[in-house]
């Protein structure tokens, strides 16, 4: 029985504190769902925010359509072909319109609510544009969804 | 989009791996299943593929499952072996998302399996008991209940060969019957009841010898069932005439108290994920991080009516079944005792709280060294200690229970009552797992009746503390090989 889900070895598998704003699909990476925001209407689409985590990092996920009611707290998710941006001006990982979110476990994953990839200020990288720094952090943990006490 | 014959899926699911395999051999070798079966002999990873093939069909196909039937049985050469333990895999890691039609048939595979006495089929049956969920009165939980018990009931010559499958059924038919038998009502639950009473009366009365081997929790799991005529039967022949049971040496109920019931046993009453969630919980989690995952265990696994009968289940299986190695007593994984006192506290119901209290304390009631484990009654001994000044409620209405128990549970053997949990106390103080019962001895907030009391179970001459160098709370105290941790206040 495996008792730790949280070694498979996928290629160009990223652990969340290695995540950083970008325009492309490229974020893979497995994570732990701690919370879920309430499902609202987005015009057309259903969305529901949530915070998810590793080890490493946490993130504030964003969750379209059918995601919203497939993920649960305590579900363990492979994030496959992601993208971590701004949207509406939250700084969210998502699946997008190429990418995938798919339960592989629960329960079974370590995690840490601090550092916030969504609650750091980013900035262009002065050498490469299309890059993104840490430039300050604006929370050490989720000000949407801050630790249990 | 998924869509599964075997598993209830939704649309964000990875594959199940060993649903892929089963699925993948069934569609590759699908022309062979049909007959006239190939007569040649496979290699053996053809075999392996032909066995995973027949097994998707069997669950999948239920009007062509006998052909399928015949054909495993004209082509297996190696017990069954293969096929059972791909059974297993399957039941272990998803029965609760087997979709109903594979459900009968794994149940119709495991009949037909114990008729060929096939290998493994012992470790089947068990899992399957483990599926029977306590407290949950759903359909599809009964109908487990009353699939399984009619499987060992038409099988009693075989059930009579394997010790470990009769004595585990018992072990969980007397646990379910205690939730069932104050079910009311339904002509099919009546009829349930039914073949639960008659099979494990069947098995006390012509195999005691057997039963012996479950040791003390048999007399845990009669007694909550007394009310039962046939029951009630048997506790009166238990404590009046033993030798009614025709077992050689076995002449009193004091030699049941006196055997300590097996770890596997514990196993019985929590399913596979339940255990998979508490060892997590209690090997990888740090003080501090717990909160979150005991609310996802609750939801998953406490959130029905009824569902605070586990408790006590649980409770036993982390006492009796969990036993964390050093490493992980000495670093910053939560402890066994946090966890029982978070599990205490979810109990609502009086019925419920003093099953689970009885839980935790059992097996200090007939303590002995020889043959008990210290690592049994720790937990208990670090929740009361540790819940000193914070929660001394809790402490409090430990130690009442805990005496209530010396005075009441066996009347007249109350001597060997007092002589157990003397002789726990005096295990955990001698062993360090509390340098002295002083914390508790003189507390203010505890009663002074209770304090009065405590010291009585300690040897006359010691007042229980152990001699320390340092006061240092934060210290381990290594003894006779065994590291245990010191009084801490933690949380």
């Amino acid at each position: 029985m495996d008792a730790y889900a949280g070694s498979s070895i996928m290629e160009n598998m990223v652990p969340l504190k290695d995540v950083a704003p970008a325009a492309t699909n490229t974020v893979n990476t497995q994570f732990i769902l701690l919370e879920k925001g309430s499902i609202t209407q987005d015009g057309k689409e259903t969305t529901c925010l949530a915070l998810v985590a590793d080890e490493t990092a946490s993130v504030h996920f964003q969750m379209w359509g059918s995601e919203c009611k497939a993920f649960e707290p305590g579900d363990i998710i492979r994030l496959t072909d992601g993208i971590f941006s701004y949207h509406k001006n939250n700084l969210v990982l998502r699946g997008g319109k190429k990418g995938k979110a798919e339960k592989v476990g629960e329960f079974t994953m370590l995690f840490v609510e601090t550092p916030n990839m969504s609650e750091i200020h980013w900035a262009r990288d002065p050498d490469n544009p299309k890059k993104f720094l840490q430039e300050a952090v604006i929370s050490p943990h989720s000000r949407i969804f801050p630790p249990s006490q | 989009m998924n869509s599964s014959k075997l598993l209830r899926v939704t649309a964000h699911e990875a594959e199940n791996p060993t649903e892929v395999s089963l699925r993948e051999a069934f569609f590759l070798l699908q022309p062979q299943l049909k007959p006239p079966f190939p007569l040649s002999i496979p290699s053996p990873s053809e075999y392996s593929q032909l066995n995973l093939a027949i097994a998707f069909g069997i669950l999948t196909e239920p009007h062509l499952a006998k052909t399928h039937l015949t054909h495993l049985h004209a082509i297996v050469i190696d017990g069954y072996n293969f096929f059972t333990t791909t059974l297993l895999k399957l039941c272990n890691e998803s029965y609760p998302k087997l979709l109903e039609t594979p459900r009968i048939q794994i149940l119709w595979l495991t009949s037909n399996l114990v008729q060929v006495a096939a290998v493994h089929v012992d470790s089947l049956i068990i899992s399957l008991l483990r599926q029977t969920i306590g407290g949950h009165f759903s359909e599809s939980n009964l109908w487990l209940c009353a699939e399984l018990v009619k499987i060992l009931s038409d099988n009693w010559d075989w059930i009579l060969d394997e010790p470990l499958v009769l004595t585990s059924a018992l072990f969980v038919y007397l646990r379910l019957l205690a939730d069932h038998y104050r079910l009311g009502g339904s002509v099919k639950l009546d009829s349930l009841k039914r073949m639960e009473i008659d099979f494990c009366i069947k098995a006390l009365r012509e195999c005691f010898s057997l039963c012996l081997q479950i040791g003390r929790d048999l007399v845990r799991l009669l007694q909550d069932l007394v009310h039962i005529p046939e029951f009630r039967d048997v506790w009166k022949d238990l404590l009046f005439d033993p030798r009614k049971f025709q077992v050689l040496g076995f002449t009193d109920i004091s030699g049941l108290y006196r055997m300590r019931t097996p770890a596997h046993y514990f196993l019985l009453r929590i399913t596979p994920d339940m255990e998979a969630h508490l060892r997590f919980l209690l090997t990888y989690v740090n003080w501090g991080s717990q909160k979150r995952y005991q609310a996802w265990f609750a939801k998953k696994h406490l959130c029905w009516p009824g569902s605070e009968t586990v408790i006590a289940d649980i409770i036993r299986f982390i006492c009796c079944s969990h036993h964390p190695p050093n490493e992980i007593i000495q670093s910053n994984i939560i402890s066994r005792w946090a966890v029982v006192g978070w599990l205490l506290k979810s109990c609502r119901r009086n019925y419920f709280e003093a099953n689970a209290k009885l839980a935790l304390f059992y097996d200090w009631l007939f303590f002995d060294e020889k043959v008990d484990s210290i690592m049994n009654i720790e937990p208990a001994m670090l929740l009361m200690v540790n819940s000193v000044p914070k929660y001394v409620d809790l402490t409090h209405t430990l130690l009442e229970f805990l005496f209530l128990l010396v005075d009441n549970y066996d009347v007249s053997r109350k001597e060997a009552i007092v002589h157990g949990v003397s002789a726990a106390l005096n295990l955990l103080v001698r062993k360090g797992v509390v340098r002295s019962l002083e914390p508790l001895t003189s507390c203010n907030l505890l009663s002074l009746l209770l304090r009065e009391r405590l010291i009585t179970f300690l040897p006359r001459s010691d007042p229980g503390v152990v001699k320390a160098s340092s006061d240092t709370c934060s210290q381990r105290m290594v003894t006779d090989g065994e590291v245990a941790p010191v009084l801490e206040e933690k949380g």
